[in-house]
Protein backbone atom coordinates (compact mmCIF):
# COMPACT_ATOMS: atom_id res chain seq x y z
CA UNK A 1 0.00 0.00 0.00
CA UNK A 2 1.26 3.56 -0.78
CA UNK A 3 1.52 6.09 2.08
CA UNK A 4 -0.19 8.68 0.68
CA UNK A 5 -3.48 5.76 -0.18
CA UNK A 6 -2.99 5.21 4.07
CA UNK A 7 -3.27 8.78 4.71
CA UNK A 8 -6.15 9.08 2.39
CA UNK A 9 -8.41 6.18 3.65
CA UNK A 10 -7.58 7.06 6.92
CA UNK A 11 -8.63 10.53 6.14
CA UNK A 12 -12.06 9.35 5.09
CA UNK A 13 -12.50 6.82 7.74
CA UNK A 14 -11.85 9.23 10.37
CA UNK A 15 -14.04 12.21 8.63
CA UNK A 16 -10.85 15.03 8.56
CA UNK A 17 -10.60 17.25 5.89
CA UNK A 18 -8.28 15.50 3.53
CA UNK A 19 -7.15 18.65 1.51
CA UNK A 20 -3.96 19.31 2.79
CA UNK A 21 -2.95 16.59 4.65
CA UNK A 22 0.42 14.95 4.07
CA UNK A 23 2.04 12.25 6.43
CA UNK A 24 4.09 14.71 8.08
CA UNK A 25 1.00 16.92 8.91
CA UNK A 26 1.34 17.69 12.34
CA UNK A 27 -2.08 15.68 13.76
CA UNK A 28 -3.04 18.66 16.43
CA UNK A 29 -3.31 20.82 13.46
CA UNK A 30 -6.16 18.48 11.81
CA UNK A 31 -9.94 19.51 12.21
CA UNK A 32 -11.61 16.92 14.41
CA UNK A 33 -8.52 15.71 15.86
CA UNK A 34 -9.19 14.19 19.05
CA UNK A 35 -9.54 11.35 21.79
CA UNK A 36 -12.60 9.96 20.00
CA UNK A 37 -10.30 10.13 16.02
CA UNK A 38 -7.96 8.39 18.35
CA UNK A 39 -9.80 5.83 18.85
CA UNK A 40 -11.54 5.47 15.29
CA UNK A 41 -7.75 5.46 13.90
CA UNK A 42 -6.96 2.30 15.82
CA UNK A 43 -10.26 0.91 14.91
CA UNK A 44 -9.44 1.25 11.30
CA UNK A 45 -5.72 -0.02 11.51
CA UNK A 46 -7.41 -2.76 13.30
CA UNK A 47 -9.84 -3.46 9.58
CA UNK A 48 -7.45 -3.02 7.57
CA UNK A 49 -4.16 -4.53 9.07
CA UNK A 50 -5.37 -6.43 11.76
CA UNK A 51 -3.30 -4.77 14.37
CA UNK A 52 -4.56 -4.01 17.82
CA UNK A 53 -3.22 -0.93 19.26
CA UNK A 54 -4.17 0.83 22.12
CA UNK A 55 -4.57 4.62 22.92
CA UNK A 56 -1.85 4.40 25.33
CA UNK A 57 0.52 3.55 22.47
CA UNK A 58 -1.14 6.54 19.99
CA UNK A 59 -0.16 9.28 22.87
CA UNK A 60 2.99 9.50 21.13
CA UNK A 61 1.61 10.13 17.56
CA UNK A 62 2.32 13.13 16.07
CA UNK A 63 1.98 12.80 12.45
CA UNK A 64 0.99 10.21 9.86
CA UNK A 65 4.90 9.12 9.81
CA UNK A 66 4.89 7.92 13.01
CA UNK A 67 1.72 5.78 12.71
CA UNK A 68 3.49 4.29 9.92
CA UNK A 69 6.48 3.53 11.28
CA UNK A 70 4.37 2.02 14.55
CA UNK A 71 2.02 -0.10 12.03
CA UNK A 72 5.84 -1.47 10.32
CA UNK A 73 7.37 0.43 7.55
CA UNK A 74 7.60 -3.01 5.43
CA UNK A 75 3.89 -3.06 5.33
CA UNK A 76 4.45 0.10 2.64
CA UNK A 77 5.81 0.65 -0.59
CA UNK A 78 9.07 2.24 -0.73
CA UNK B 1 -25.52 -10.45 60.01
CA UNK B 2 -25.76 -12.06 56.88
CA UNK B 3 -25.97 -15.15 56.37
CA UNK B 4 -25.78 -18.02 53.44
CA UNK B 5 -25.33 -21.27 55.33
CA UNK B 6 -26.33 -24.22 53.14
CA UNK B 7 -27.21 -21.53 50.37
CA UNK B 8 -26.29 -22.86 46.79
CA UNK B 9 -24.71 -20.08 44.70
CA UNK B 10 -23.66 -20.22 40.76
CA UNK B 11 -21.43 -17.14 40.37
CA UNK B 12 -20.55 -16.74 36.14
CA UNK B 13 -16.67 -15.30 35.95
CA UNK B 14 -15.55 -15.74 39.36
CA UNK B 15 -12.11 -15.87 38.10
CA UNK B 16 -11.31 -12.23 38.61
CA UNK B 17 -12.89 -8.85 39.55
CA UNK B 18 -16.22 -8.74 41.30
CA UNK B 19 -17.27 -12.23 40.39
CA UNK B 20 -13.99 -13.24 42.41
CA UNK B 21 -14.96 -11.73 45.45
CA UNK B 22 -18.80 -12.66 46.10
CA UNK B 23 -17.51 -15.89 45.49
CA UNK B 24 -14.88 -15.73 48.23
CA UNK B 25 -17.08 -14.00 50.70
CA UNK B 26 -19.97 -15.57 50.32
CA UNK B 27 -18.34 -18.89 51.16
CA UNK B 28 -17.19 -17.14 54.19
CA UNK B 29 -20.63 -17.16 55.17
CA UNK B 30 -21.53 -20.17 54.66
CA UNK B 31 -22.57 -20.57 50.95
CA UNK B 32 -21.81 -24.09 48.94
CA UNK B 33 -20.13 -22.34 45.41
CA UNK B 34 -20.46 -23.17 41.94
CA UNK B 35 -18.10 -21.15 40.07
CA UNK B 36 -17.33 -20.98 36.37
CA UNK B 37 -15.04 -18.82 34.18
CA UNK B 38 -12.56 -19.17 31.65
CA UNK B 39 -8.77 -19.29 32.95
CA UNK B 40 -8.66 -22.42 34.32
CA UNK B 41 -5.85 -21.28 36.66
CA UNK B 42 -6.91 -18.22 37.33
CA UNK B 43 -10.41 -20.36 38.16
CA UNK B 44 -8.91 -22.45 40.60
CA UNK B 45 -6.90 -19.92 42.33
CA UNK B 46 -10.68 -18.27 43.55
CA UNK B 47 -11.44 -22.61 44.22
CA UNK B 48 -8.35 -22.65 46.44
CA UNK B 49 -9.71 -19.44 47.99
CA UNK B 50 -13.43 -20.89 49.04
CA UNK B 51 -13.83 -21.19 53.05
CA UNK B 52 -15.67 -24.28 53.62
CA UNK B 53 -16.10 -27.23 51.81
CA UNK B 54 -18.77 -28.65 49.24
CA UNK B 55 -17.60 -26.34 46.31
CA UNK B 56 -17.75 -26.89 42.87
CA UNK B 57 -16.58 -25.25 39.65
CA UNK B 58 -16.71 -25.27 36.24
CA UNK B 59 -14.13 -24.09 33.41
CA UNK B 60 -16.52 -22.88 30.46
CA UNK B 61 -16.98 -20.19 28.35
CA UNK B 62 -20.15 -18.63 29.78
CA UNK B 63 -21.66 -18.76 25.99
CA UNK B 64 -21.50 -22.55 25.61
CA UNK B 65 -25.09 -22.74 26.58
CA UNK B 66 -25.20 -26.90 25.80
CA UNK B 67 -22.70 -27.29 28.29
CA UNK B 68 -23.29 -25.20 31.37
CA UNK B 69 -26.96 -26.69 30.72
CA UNK B 70 -25.84 -29.90 31.32
CA UNK B 71 -23.29 -28.84 34.13
CA UNK B 72 -25.82 -27.31 36.21
CA UNK B 73 -28.51 -30.22 35.50
CA UNK B 74 -25.95 -32.88 36.65
CA UNK B 75 -24.35 -30.52 39.85
CA UNK B 76 -28.48 -30.12 41.24
CA UNK B 77 -28.96 -33.85 40.94
CA UNK B 78 -25.82 -34.65 42.84
CA UNK B 79 -25.73 -31.82 45.03
CA UNK B 80 -29.07 -30.11 45.45
CA UNK B 81 -31.20 -26.61 43.93
CA UNK B 82 -29.63 -23.32 43.62
CA UNK B 83 -30.92 -20.80 45.84
CA UNK B 84 -28.51 -18.08 44.44
CA UNK B 85 -26.88 -16.92 40.95
CA UNK B 86 -24.81 -14.02 39.91
CA UNK B 87 -24.04 -13.57 36.71
CA UNK B 88 -20.54 -11.49 36.77
CA UNK B 89 -19.02 -12.89 33.38
CA UNK B 90 -18.73 -9.44 31.33
CA UNK B 91 -16.89 -7.90 28.41
CA UNK B 92 -16.32 -4.48 28.32
CA UNK B 93 -15.12 -2.63 24.69
CA UNK B 94 -14.46 0.72 24.07
CA UNK B 95 -15.21 1.38 20.28
CA UNK B 96 -16.59 4.43 18.23
CA UNK B 97 -19.51 3.70 16.71
CA UNK B 98 -18.08 3.67 13.22
CA UNK B 99 -16.41 0.40 14.18
CA UNK B 100 -19.30 -0.87 16.40
CA UNK B 101 -20.52 -3.64 13.71
CA UNK B 102 -22.76 -6.44 14.53
CA UNK B 103 -20.51 -9.49 14.99
CA UNK B 104 -18.78 -7.31 17.75
CA UNK B 105 -22.30 -6.24 19.11
CA UNK B 106 -22.90 -10.02 19.23
CA UNK B 107 -19.87 -11.25 20.56
CA UNK B 108 -20.46 -8.66 23.66
CA UNK B 109 -24.23 -9.55 23.96
CA UNK B 110 -23.55 -12.74 23.91
CA UNK B 111 -21.61 -12.99 27.36
CA UNK B 112 -22.85 -9.49 28.72
CA UNK B 113 -26.86 -10.27 28.56
CA UNK B 114 -27.91 -14.16 26.80
CA UNK B 115 -25.27 -15.76 28.99
CA UNK B 116 -26.69 -14.17 31.90
CA UNK B 117 -30.37 -15.05 30.69
CA UNK B 118 -30.05 -17.84 29.33
CA UNK B 119 -28.52 -19.65 32.98
CA UNK B 120 -31.63 -17.70 34.30
CA UNK B 121 -33.98 -20.13 32.39
CA UNK B 122 -31.49 -23.09 33.25
CA UNK B 123 -32.25 -22.52 36.77
CA UNK B 124 -35.61 -21.55 37.01
CA UNK B 125 -36.88 -24.57 35.68
CA UNK B 126 -38.76 -26.94 38.18
CA UNK B 127 -36.34 -28.86 40.43
CA UNK B 128 -33.59 -26.73 39.73
CA UNK B 129 -34.21 -24.36 42.68
CA UNK B 130 -34.64 -23.99 46.10
CA UNK B 131 -38.27 -24.24 46.34
CA UNK B 132 -38.03 -22.34 50.02
CA UNK B 133 -36.63 -19.08 47.68
CA UNK B 134 -33.87 -18.27 45.32
CA UNK B 135 -31.80 -14.75 44.01
CA UNK B 136 -31.11 -13.56 40.98
CA UNK B 137 -27.97 -11.02 40.96
CA UNK B 138 -27.06 -9.35 37.22
CA UNK B 139 -23.87 -7.49 37.13
CA UNK B 140 -25.03 -4.36 35.28
CA UNK B 141 -23.05 -1.09 35.27
CA UNK B 142 -24.10 2.62 35.45
CA UNK B 143 -22.77 2.62 32.55
CA UNK B 144 -26.26 0.68 31.92
CA UNK B 145 -28.02 4.22 32.90
CA UNK B 146 -25.42 6.76 31.26
CA UNK B 147 -23.96 7.11 27.61
CA UNK B 148 -20.04 7.44 27.11
CA UNK B 149 -18.54 8.18 23.88
CA UNK B 150 -17.42 4.91 22.18
CA UNK B 151 -19.64 2.73 24.47
CA UNK B 152 -22.58 2.42 22.40
CA UNK B 153 -21.90 -1.83 22.98
CA UNK B 154 -21.14 -1.77 26.31
CA UNK B 155 -24.13 0.93 27.16
CA UNK B 156 -26.44 -1.19 25.43
CA UNK B 157 -25.57 -4.34 26.86
CA UNK B 158 -25.62 -3.28 30.37
CA UNK B 159 -28.79 -1.71 29.91
CA UNK B 160 -30.55 -4.50 28.21
CA UNK B 161 -29.74 -6.16 31.59
CA UNK B 162 -31.68 -3.98 33.21
CA UNK B 163 -35.00 -4.09 31.80
CA UNK B 164 -34.65 -8.04 31.44
CA UNK B 165 -34.04 -8.49 35.03
CA UNK B 166 -37.30 -6.40 35.55
CA UNK B 167 -39.69 -8.54 33.38
CA UNK B 168 -37.97 -12.02 34.66
CA UNK B 169 -38.46 -10.88 38.08
CA UNK B 170 -42.27 -10.30 37.38
CA UNK B 171 -42.30 -13.81 35.66
CA UNK B 172 -40.47 -15.25 38.16
CA UNK B 173 -42.10 -14.03 41.28
CA UNK B 174 -44.63 -16.63 42.06
CA UNK B 175 -41.61 -18.96 42.39
CA UNK B 176 -40.11 -16.54 44.78
CA UNK B 177 -37.20 -15.97 42.43
CA UNK B 178 -36.08 -12.87 43.12
CA UNK B 179 -34.48 -10.67 40.06
CA UNK B 180 -32.32 -7.70 40.77
CA UNK B 181 -29.30 -5.52 39.19
CA UNK B 182 -26.38 -4.17 40.51
CA UNK B 183 -25.16 -1.07 38.77
CA UNK B 184 -21.17 -0.51 39.51
CA UNK B 185 -19.27 2.74 38.93
CA UNK B 186 -15.20 2.04 38.33
CA UNK B 187 -14.16 -0.63 39.96
CA UNK B 188 -10.66 -2.04 40.62
CA UNK B 189 -10.61 -5.11 38.27
CA UNK B 190 -8.66 -6.81 35.34
CA UNK B 191 -11.42 -5.70 32.61
CA UNK B 192 -10.67 -2.03 34.26
CA UNK B 193 -6.77 -2.93 34.33
CA UNK B 194 -7.20 -3.32 30.61
CA UNK B 195 -9.69 -0.10 30.26
CA UNK B 196 -6.87 2.30 31.87
CA UNK B 197 -3.92 0.32 29.90
CA UNK B 198 -5.69 1.00 26.43
CA UNK B 199 -6.81 5.06 27.08
CA UNK B 200 -4.38 7.92 27.39
CA UNK B 201 -3.27 9.20 31.01
CA UNK B 202 -5.57 12.46 30.93
CA UNK B 203 -8.67 10.29 30.19
CA UNK B 204 -7.88 7.68 32.99
CA UNK B 205 -7.20 10.39 35.24
CA UNK B 206 -10.62 12.30 34.46
CA UNK B 207 -12.42 9.20 34.97
CA UNK B 208 -10.98 8.91 38.11
CA UNK B 209 -11.90 12.11 39.69
CA UNK B 210 -15.16 11.53 38.30
CA UNK B 211 -15.59 9.14 41.24
CA UNK B 212 -15.98 11.45 44.34
CA UNK B 213 -15.05 8.41 46.63
CA UNK B 214 -12.23 7.19 44.50
CA UNK B 215 -12.72 3.93 42.46
CA UNK B 216 -14.16 1.26 44.08
CA UNK B 217 -13.05 -1.89 45.09
CA UNK B 218 -14.93 -5.49 44.27
CA UNK B 219 -15.56 -6.16 47.53
CA UNK B 220 -17.52 -2.73 47.85
CA UNK B 221 -20.09 -4.07 45.16
CA UNK B 222 -19.71 -7.75 46.40
CA UNK B 223 -21.05 -7.01 49.79
CA UNK B 224 -24.31 -5.45 48.22
CA UNK B 225 -24.69 -8.46 46.10
CA UNK B 226 -24.09 -10.66 49.30
CA UNK B 227 -27.24 -8.72 50.93
CA UNK B 228 -28.91 -8.99 47.78
CA UNK B 229 -28.66 -12.63 47.71
CA UNK B 230 -29.71 -13.50 50.99
CA UNK B 231 -33.03 -13.90 53.22
CA UNK B 232 -32.75 -9.99 54.41
CA UNK B 233 -33.63 -8.92 50.76
CA UNK B 234 -36.73 -11.31 50.56
CA UNK B 235 -39.05 -7.95 49.84
CA UNK B 236 -36.74 -6.88 46.88
CA UNK B 237 -37.22 -7.89 43.24
CA UNK B 238 -36.93 -6.16 40.25
CA UNK B 239 -34.49 -3.53 41.40
CA UNK B 240 -31.44 -1.85 40.10
CA UNK B 241 -28.66 -0.86 42.50
CA UNK B 242 -26.31 1.84 41.37
CA UNK B 243 -22.88 1.50 43.27
CA UNK B 244 -20.17 4.01 41.97
CA UNK B 245 -18.89 6.28 44.69
CA UNK B 246 -21.00 8.98 43.62
CA UNK B 247 -20.22 9.13 39.91
CA UNK B 248 -23.78 9.26 38.76
CA UNK B 249 -24.74 12.12 41.44
CA UNK B 250 -23.52 14.85 39.50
Amino acid sequence: MKKTDFVNELADYCEFEKEGLLVNTPLKDVEGYDSLAVMSMIAFIDEKFGLKFTAVQFEDISDCNSIIKLIGEDRFEK
Amino acid sequence: MINLTNKRVLVTGASSGIGKSVAILASKLGAKLIITGRNSERLNSTFELLEGVGHEQFICDVTDYFRIEEFIQSSVKTNGPISGFVHSAGIEKTLPLKASKNDIFKEVFETNVFAGFEISRIISNKGMFNSAGASFVFLSSVMGKLGEPAKIIYCSSKSALLSGAKAMALELASKKIRCNCVLPGIVETEMVKNLFNSIPEDAKEKIVTKHPLGIGKPEDVASLILFLLSDHARWITGSEYVIDGGYSAQ
